[in-house]
């Protein structure tokens, strides 16, 4: 009978100390859940800032064209620009014409690289209104 | 021997009395983590981004879509063909509507296989998309 009753106590207790190790296991989760919650980080270039209305922009606002050769090569205005220089060009006839967006018109085969550049340096001159075309 | 036992068990009844509330704060807290937590599905390889000083960070990316150097466009650790890059876009952005798309395309790539992209996402609905860049 004595054996019985020890049993008895035996399984009272296992009952408490199983919730140690369960809230081990719950905490840890949760901590897992709230770090990655907020973990993940891209960084990268809007193609569509969602604040700006989407339209189309007005052929009477004369842009800025901006074309990328299929050897990467930056053309505005028809005239061969360094890419250090494109930056300051933009500012300029950003100047000109302060409602004007920038259209890039990127040839099939120019890399994404050259596009980048084009696309972080016109809004280091302070457009972020620029549209993507391709030349087909 | 049974009466320490019988101490114990009255100071381990009051500590099961204080578990009871806490686990419930834990288990609720743990549930609204997880229900709020969305999983990013990775692109599936790596690639060289350009580098750029005008980036943002992508707080609500959800949809990650990789151009590799090879023009190869791969979405959830799969290639795909680009003809169905608007059905897997449409997809999956019906799965987190709130979600953005974020393209990280290989320096090297050609921006015809980009145009394709941005081509797919706006004709699948998704307004909010990015190119990925390595800000400094």
């Amino acid at each position: 009978m004595r054996h019985h009753l020890d049993d008895i106590h035996v399984d009272e207790d296992e009952n408490e100390i199983n919730l140690t190790p369960m809230l081990d296991v719950v905490f840890i989760m949760l901590i897992f859940f709230i770090v990655t919650a907020s973990f993940i980080k891209e960084s990268g270039i809007d193609v569509n800032r969602p604040d700006a209305p989407v339209t189309e922009s007005k052929p009477e606002d004369a842009n800025i064209l901006v074309m990328i050769s299929a050897n990467d090569e930056i053309y505005i205005d028809r005239r061969l620009i360094d890419p250090r220089a494109v930056r300051a060009n933009i500012e300029r006839l950003h100047a000109e014409n302060p409602k004007g967006s920038v259209v890039i018109q990127a040839n099939k085969k120019s890399t994404n690289k050259v596009l980048v550049w084009v696309m972080d340096s016109s809004r280091n001159a302070g457009v972020y209104n620029i549209s993507i075309a391709d030349q087909r | 021997m049974r009466r320490k036992h019988g101490s114990m068990g009255a100071e381990e009844e009051e500590n099961e009395i204080n578990l009871t509330p806490m686990l419930d704060v834990v288990f609720i807290m743990l549930i609204f983590f997880i229900v709020t937590a969305t999983f990013i599905k990775e692109a599936g390889i790596q690639v060289e981004r350009p580098d750029t000083v005008t980036a943002d960070t992508q707080d609500d990316a959800s949809i990650l879509i990789a151009i590799s150097q090879t023009d190869e466009i791969w979405i959830d650790r799969q290639k795909r063909d680009p003809r169905a890059v608007r059905s897997i876009i449409e997809r999956l952005h019906a799965e987190n509507p709130k979600g953005s798309i974020v393209i990280q395309a290989d320096e090297e790539s050609t921006n015809e296989v980009l145009v394709i992209v941005l081509e797919a996402a706006k004709a699948a609905g998704v307004a909010n998309v990015a190119i990925a860049s390595d800000n400094t």
